[in-house]
């Protein structure tokens, strides 16, 4: 599903950000990506969506190298990964509802289509009450979950989630993970780059530790080990 | 399907407008002031030239018969002065119409000709009137070569001089047109780089979900195309109050009336000014968003 060869990734200002990385993540998996801050974790993340190129090494995601992926196909692969971040990124101008259709717009599902899919969706994530509510009126959880909501419309094949827990406090953050554990029991690929240790080590699922670039540690089933 | 990415473009780019008043206002009127001083320029450089026109149109050479040739020898002169390349028509004034026009000439002082006036003592000639000023000297040279010709009279300096003037005024006017066009281009490209800077959250997301470059600057280009009609629109009602005014203005002066040079009215620019302005500004809002927006879908 996500496979990475080699890879090397050189920042222009001089700086390593990945260093021969080599790992592969097998679909339905639930994988933890940990690192401290400037690890390479966000790096990592970055070349999967292809917003970075890679210097050197392959990386192939769903059977497709998308080391020379062309710019003009770039949409259509981040079409088969839903995306959810620290901060959500929702747009503030736009209801819940019209937050999640808005991703079915864009790859330009029928009204109908979308009529159906956006309150399943919506339920899915626990926020059928709020459709018609704005941004600024959730909480953060609720937030995060209506960015999963618009993650999730589209169907993708895998979510990856840059720090999903970040801005949240313990119970809201759990919620979260239920949900993303919930997603990957329905077969979704789930990759998750994170800091929280307690979360990582209740989990029990896969870890790869990044440090200064490096991939130091690959566990099936481990915990956060921030002393490696 | 794909009327509804139609629909959504069309309706996104119509809620831009509205969502962005401020950016809106602030591109609707750089792009008035800008297309305003263009059709200023524009309607300058037309009416110069319909002026031009006219002038040149009455500036002729006179050219005299020799008071001895045959009408078959004048018949021959005609048709070899229609010959050369630069002459429009030429008109045969005998010597009674000579006669007549120095009577209406000096028609307030009847003594100045009174010894004059019993016989035909004013020569026959042609009236040569040019296609275009600049080819005066070639025709007065090879007119000066026929026979029959007894003198050629022409205001030289004088056309010599228009000539100048109105090429002077056409590259000038050139000049500010190009001048004007580079200023509005990088005024409303800076405008609209602002209102897709406010919108650049926007924007990443949508790649983020997946958006093509063409689907996010799709909205984006229509916004453009509405802002650039509606400031056509608004221009041209604009510059048609203005150019009646300022028209009306000068007309009334006495010079252009002495001369009997009218400017044009401005039914015979509306439609020419009409087509300019709604391609400039369709066309400006267009790539104005287009070149503002590339550097936000680097992402």
């Amino acid at each position: 599903m996500i496979e990475f060869k080699n890879v090397t990734k050189v920042y222009t200002t001089g700086t390593e950000a990945v260093h021969d990385a080599t790992f592969s993540i097998d679909k339905g998996e639930f994988a933890f990506l940990v690192g401290s801050s400037g690890s390479g974790k966000s790096t990592l993340i970055k070349l999967i969506l292809k917003e970075e190129e890679a210097n050197s090494g392959n990386i192939i995601i769903n059977g497709k190298d998308i080391t020379y992926l062309k710019p003009k196909r770039v949409p259509y692969l981040r079409r088969s990964m839903g995306v959810v971040f620290q901060d959500f990124r929702l747009l503030p101008d736009k209801t819940v509802y019209e937050n999640v259709a808005f991703a079915m717009y864009i790859v330009k599902s029928t009204p109908k289509h979308i009529r159906r899919r956006v309150p399943d969706v919506l339920a899915q994530v626990g926020l059928t009450e709020k459709a018609k509510m704005y941004p600024n009126e959730l909480s953060g959880g609720e937030q995060q979950r209506v960015a999963l909501a618009r993650a999730l419309v589209n169907n993708p094949s895998m979510i990856i989630a840059d720090e999903p827990t970040g801005n949240l406090d313990p119970d809201t953050a759990w919620d979260i993970m239920n949900l993303l554990t919930d997603i990957n029991a329905r077969g979704t690929t789930v990759v998750m780059a994170t800091h929280a240790k307690d979360i990582v080590n209740t989990m029990k699922k896969r870890v790869i530790q990044i440090n200064k670039g490096i991939i130091v540690r690959d566990d099936k089933k481990g915990g956060y080990n921030s002393e490696v | 399907m794909r009327f509804n990415g139609f629909t959504y473009l069309i309706s996104e780019g119509f809620s831009n407008v509205f969502k962005n008043k401020k950016g809106t206002v602030i591109s609707l009127i750089t792009m008035i002031c800008a297309m305003f001083m263009f059709g200023a320029a524009f309607a300058i450089g037309q009416n110069v030239n319909h002026v031009m026109e006219q002038v040149q149109a009455s500036q002729g050479i006179e050219v005299f018969i020799l008071d001895d040739a045959t009408d078959e020898q004048t018949n021959t002169l005609e048709a070899e002065i229609k010959k050369i390349d630069g002459v429009s028509t030429v008109t045969y004034k005998s010597k009674e119409q000579a006669l007549e026009s120095a009577k209406e000439a000096f028609k307030e002082y009847p003594d100045a000709i009174a010894g004059y006036t019993e016989e035909y003592i004013f020569p026959a000639s042609f009236i040569v009137m040019l296609t275009d000023l600049s080819k005066a000297e070639g025709v007065e040279s090879t007119i000066a070569t026929l026979e029959n010709v007894k003198n050629i009279r022409s205001s030289n300096d004088t056309m010599n001089t228009l000539l100048k003037i109105s090429n002077g005024i056409r590259i000038a006017i050139i000049v500010v047109f190009a001048g004007l066009l580079v200023i509005a281009m990088t005024i409303i490209s800076n405008t609209i780089k602002l209102t897709v800077h406010a919108r650049r959250k926007e924007i990443s997301i949508m790649k983020y979900v997946g958006a093509t470059n063409s689907f996010i600057r799709g909205p984006f280009l229509v916004e453009g195309i509405i802002i650039g009609f509606v400031a056509a629109c608004i221009t041209i009602a604009l510059v048609t109050i203005a150019y009646d005014y300022v028209v009306a203005g000068i007309e009334a002066s006495d010079i252009l009336q002495t001369m009997n040079i009218t400017l044009l009215h401005y039914s015979e620019i509306l439609k020419m000014v009409s087509v300019v302005y709604v391609i400039l500004g369709i066309g400006i809002g267009m790539f104005g968003s287009a070149f503002s927006m590339k550097k936000y879908l680097e992402v």
